[in-house]
């Protein structure tokens, strides 16, 4: 069975006529990592509080169609100050909260508590009041917390926007280690220059529909980057008019430019 | 001419944990600079001293000629507008258009130039389809644009952000260089906080980077963000447009996605001539 499966899904937020999503099958499977992009307002958020079934049953509205997930699932939300308990006085303790209403045995908690702050570098912080730690700090806490509960299915909606260079690069090369471990991905980003290396596998959303699937020489294409959605890389290439077709990385190009 | 803004040897802790040391630099009007460096190292702390929400434990911050220790907040938001970290924090009305206009109401300007910012301020961030929904109602990122834009209507002589593109695609990120841009052609000073050094690169001149609280960088970002050397101790990497320009040796290493473009298309037209 996959981690995850959409099957027709179109969504509706309470008090709203057009849907949110439209429509939408989707598959991801154990150790697959897939990329929604979009425009802002595409769906993607949307999408993910569909798949993590956070909608309809926590914001209301109407779902038709069937999500089904194989294991628990996970989700990170771009606004990691909206998603700390608030009720832990160090960052251990936060990132053990999630375990422990899952209800499990204390010694098993340590080690996964331990194992996801070792994962996201936050060993130095393990003793710091979450309420004093830096945005970017906070969002690698959300994150361990979350990995903490050992899901099957993990749900990113830009995991990376708060976070360094260094940060980011940890968690794109973290988000390839969960895949390998065989735990389903599903990633919204509008960090679009990461996905050749994180991706397998990119679905383009257009107002609450699937526009395009494929893999990320998607983002290479001519239609994505006139929409916004190609790699710098491309859109410089194509904005130079240089001939197809456009190289979607940098050690793309200067492949191409010899 | 005195500066938009001026931090003299400014240091300060929260509690025992020191954030900034000996911090001094000064930004003159028009002047557009990002405030780079790793997450932890003191830039949002920076931002609360100069809008006078804390104080430092030395040191002094100038905004034009007031000391921002004989200020309270309200007073400072005659000069200085704010779009802090968690931008959500800060918006309060029911939609979109009223807390936009919230600020300049405050400030007791008429209300036809209350609306008239208002109206120039949504328009500035592509926001007024969205002016009468309410705040909560939008996605994150244009949240972050709806502070943005209140901070528009103060029409301050500084403006002062954090973050605010997180959450935004190609052509929001345009959208509000473009604001920016504009701004700082009308003698606006602008420090922006950004891990986005694209963003970085297409709308500032200038940058500081703060590293474990001092200041460790201050020069043009042109010359700065194409040096992958300089820039890794700093936990900073080269924006794609830099390192492209470096991995293919384009003359004069630009770092604009505009003159990136020019000079891929004027080498490779020099390639084809006979």
């Amino acid at each position: 069975m996959k981690s995850l499966t959409l099957d027709h899904a179109s969504f509706w937020y309470p008090a709203t006529e057009s849907p949110a999503l439209r429509d939408v099958s989707l598959e991801v499977a154990p150790g697959e990592v897939v990329a929604l992009v979009g425009a802002l307002g595409a769906g993607a958020s949307t999408l993910l509080l569909v798949a993590g079934d956070l909608a309809p049953r926590m914001t209301g509205g109407r779902l038709e169609g069937t999500a089904a997930r194989r294991d628990r699932s996970g989700i990170v939300l771009p606004t990691p100050w909206t998603q700390v308990s608030g009720m832990a006085f160090t960052v251990w303790d936060e990132v053990a909260f999630g375990p422990a209403n899952l209800g499990w045995p204390a010694h098993e908690i340590s080690r996964q508590v331990d194992r996801a702050l070792e994962r996201l570098e936050l060993v130095p912080l393990a003793s710091r009041d979450p309420a004093t730690l830096s945005g970017g700090e906070l969002q690698r806490v959300i994150i361990a917390a979350i990995l903490a509960m050992d899901p099957g299915l993990v749900l990113f909606d830009e995991p990376a926007a708060e976070l360094d260079a260094e940060g980011a690069c940890t968690l794109w090369r973290l988000i390839r280690v969960l895949a390998k471990e065989g735990k389903g991905i599903l990633l919204a980003t509008s960090a679009l220059d990461a996905l050749p290396e994180v991706a397998d596998r990119v679905v383009w959303l257009e107002q609450g529909a699937v526009r395009a699937v494929g893999t990320p020489d998607l983002l290479a294409e001519a239609a994505a980057c006139e929409a916004g959605l190609g790699t710098s890389v491309a859109t410089v290439w194509r904005d130079s008019e240089l001939p197809e077709p456009a190289p979607l990385t940098i050690i793309d190009a200067v492949r191409r430019w010899r | 001419m005195i500066p938009a803004l001026r931090l003299e040897g400014v240091s300060f802790s929260y509690g025992t944990v020191p954030v900034l040391a000996n911090v001094s630099f000064s930004i003159a009007s028009g002047e557009r600079v990002a405030l780079l460096g790793r997450n932890g190292a003191g830039k949002s702390t920076l931002v609360r001293l100069i809008a006078g929400l804390q104080r430092p434990d030395q040191g002094t911050v100038w905004v034009g000629d007031w000391d921002t220790r004989d200020c309270v907040p309200e007073q400072l938001a005659w000069r200085v507008a704010t779009v802090f970290q968690h931008a959500d924090q800060q918006l309060f009305a029911t939609s979109v258009r009223d807390d936009v206009s919230f600020g300049p109401r405050a400030l007791g300007v008429g209300e036809r130039e209350v609306q008239r910012r208002t109206d120039s301020a949504l328009q500035d961030v592509d926001l007024t389809a969205h002016a009468d929904q309410h705040p909560y109602d939008l996605p994150p990122g244009l949240r972050k644009l709806a502070a943005l834009a209140g901070a528009l209507a103060l029409e301050p002589a500084l403006l002062v952000l954090d973050e605010p593109i997180i959450g935004l695609d190609r052509a929001l990120r345009a959208r509000v260089t473009r604001a920016l841009l504009e701004r700082s052609a009308a003698s606006v000073a602008l420090l922006v906080i950004t891990h986005d050094l694209t963003f970085a690169a297409e709308t500032f001149d200038r940058g500081l980077v703060l590293d474990r609280g001092t200041l460790a960088c201050d020069e043009r970002l042109v010359s700065l963000l194409g040096d992958a050397t300089r820039l890794e101790p700093l936990g900073l990497v080269p924006p794609p447009m830099a390192a492209l320009s470096t991995a293919l040796g384009l003359p004069g290493r630009p770092v604009r996605e505009a003159e990136v473009a020019r000079e891929l298309a004027r080498v490779a037209r020099g390639r084809l001539a006979p």
